[in-house]
């Protein structure tokens, strides 16, 4: 069994490892475990920490603004047909956290949608951890897992293949709603449910039985603490 | 006609990513320079190297550890030309104190503050692990360095952050 010490080398710079001689550790050591325990909320204030809005553009102008502002004219055009439809999703009629939703996963679309590799269990346990939460096996593949900015808040995103098609599933516990919420626009449909602490969307596009499909994956999340 | 629909392709795809990228790069450069200007500099000089060599990328799904390095070779880059001095510690965080502010929650402006005021060699590698989602060993991979070292430098950012705040010292690995 690894040491004190080497326990505390090593969570110091993974708190949330899964390494197998930490957890070994940690079952024997109380005061080992509560000092991880210390670093991974350590950690989740870190990670607010760190989300910082992203700065603004400066006010200048100088000698370089005009190649600058070259670039934000290609930037611009380049981006024109992404922006009118997030354009047309923000002016959509709907509640405020269904159109987040929506243009958070649209936007995200195609890092996320990409990877269709497995993650390992401690890339999406390092994603959920912070939340105290874990997701079993049962939900699908996880192939995307990542701590997003939704709504001035950091918050896990995951991407679950499943045998109905993949869904992204964004977990919002900062908003709380009464019932659940349904979502259908330009071929994706979704849901956002209450959750003992805030709220799950589930999201997918021409998903058979997406209800169906997000009750599994909602089913299969743990909530902590 | 193809290769005009080609182009057009080319160019949504990559706007796409400047938009869906644009805040974690700009968030990435910040916490690089500790500055608001530079970072916007060097973002927009980055997405410009980006767009010139946007066919070497072939797995798109690599586009924000692309991009994220990019940005870290053009701000080592800009750094040298511009030959930046190393900045006042309390100046930077007067001047960039609109970005630090974390109104309703003290603990998280305190923490900021604690990372802001890292050193480089602790910082970078904190922001990579919490804040960009990537495992030790991409980071490693993506500062050029062995794993080992990066594990080392987490280790002590975590244990500097822990003596700037005040809570009990830890052990040096």
């Amino acid at each position: 069994m690894i040491t004190c010490l080497e326990f505390r080398r090593r969570v110091g710079a993974e708190p949330f490892t899964d390494d197998a001689e930490v957890a070994e550790h940690r079952q024997g050591c109380p005061v080992c475990a509560r000092y991880q325990d210390e670093l991974r909320a350590m950690d989740s204030l870190i990670q607010r920490a760190l989300a910082v809005d992203p700065p603004a553009k400066a006010e200048r102008v100088n000698a370089k603004g005009a190649s600058r502002r070259r670039f934000f004219a290609i930037a611009a055009s380049l981006v024109a047909g992404v922006a009118v439809g997030s354009i047309l999703l923000v002016t959509a009629p709907r509640a405020s956290v269904a159109r987040e939703v929506m243009g958070h996963v649209t936007r995200e679309a195609v890092e996320s949608m990409a990877r269709t590799a497995p993650l390992a269990p401690d890339a999406v346990a390092q994603v959920l951890g912070p939340d105290g939460m874990r997701l079993k096996p049962s939900a699908g593949i996880v192939t995307f897992a990542a701590r997003c900015l939704f709504d001035g808040r950091v918050v896990p995103h995951l991407v679950v293949r499943t045998p109905e098609g993949p869904v992204t599933v964004l977990v919002l516990r900062h908003r709380s709603i009464g019932e659940p919420m349904h979502l259908d626009e330009q071929g994706y449909t979704g849901v956002v449910m209450p959750a003992p602490r805030g709220a799950i969307a589930v999201v997918g596009h021409d998903v058979a039985d997406l209800d169906g499909v997000a009750k599994k994956v909602f089913d299969a999340v743990e909530f902590g603490g | 006609m193809n290769r005009g629909n080609g182009e057009t392709d080319r160019r949504r795809r990559f706007g796409t990513l400047c938009e869906s990228l644009r805040p974690d790069l700009l968030r990435f450069a910040w916490w690089l320079g500790r500055d608001r200007a530079l970072a916007e500099d060097v973002v927009q000089e980055s997405m410009l190297r980006a767009w010139k060599s946007f066919d070497s990328l072939t797995d798109e799904s690599k586009a924000k550890a692309w991009l994220l390095t990019i940005v870290r070779r053009e701000f080592a880059r800009s750094f040298e030309k511009k030959r930046l001095e190393l900045p006042d510690v309390d100046a930077l965080v007067a001047a960039e104190s609109a970005v630090l502010a974390a109104p309703g929650d003290a603990r998280v402006g305190e923490m900021r503050e604690a990372i802001f005021r890292l050193d480089a060699d602790y910082r970078e590698p904190l922001v990579l692990q919490v804040l960009m989602g990537y495992s030790t060993k991409e980071i490693a991979g993506m500062m050029g360095m062995q794993q080992g070292a990066v594990l080392t430098r987490l280790f002590r950012a975590r244990a500097k952050l822990r003596q700037l705040l005040g809570l009990a010292p830890e052990a040096e690995a």
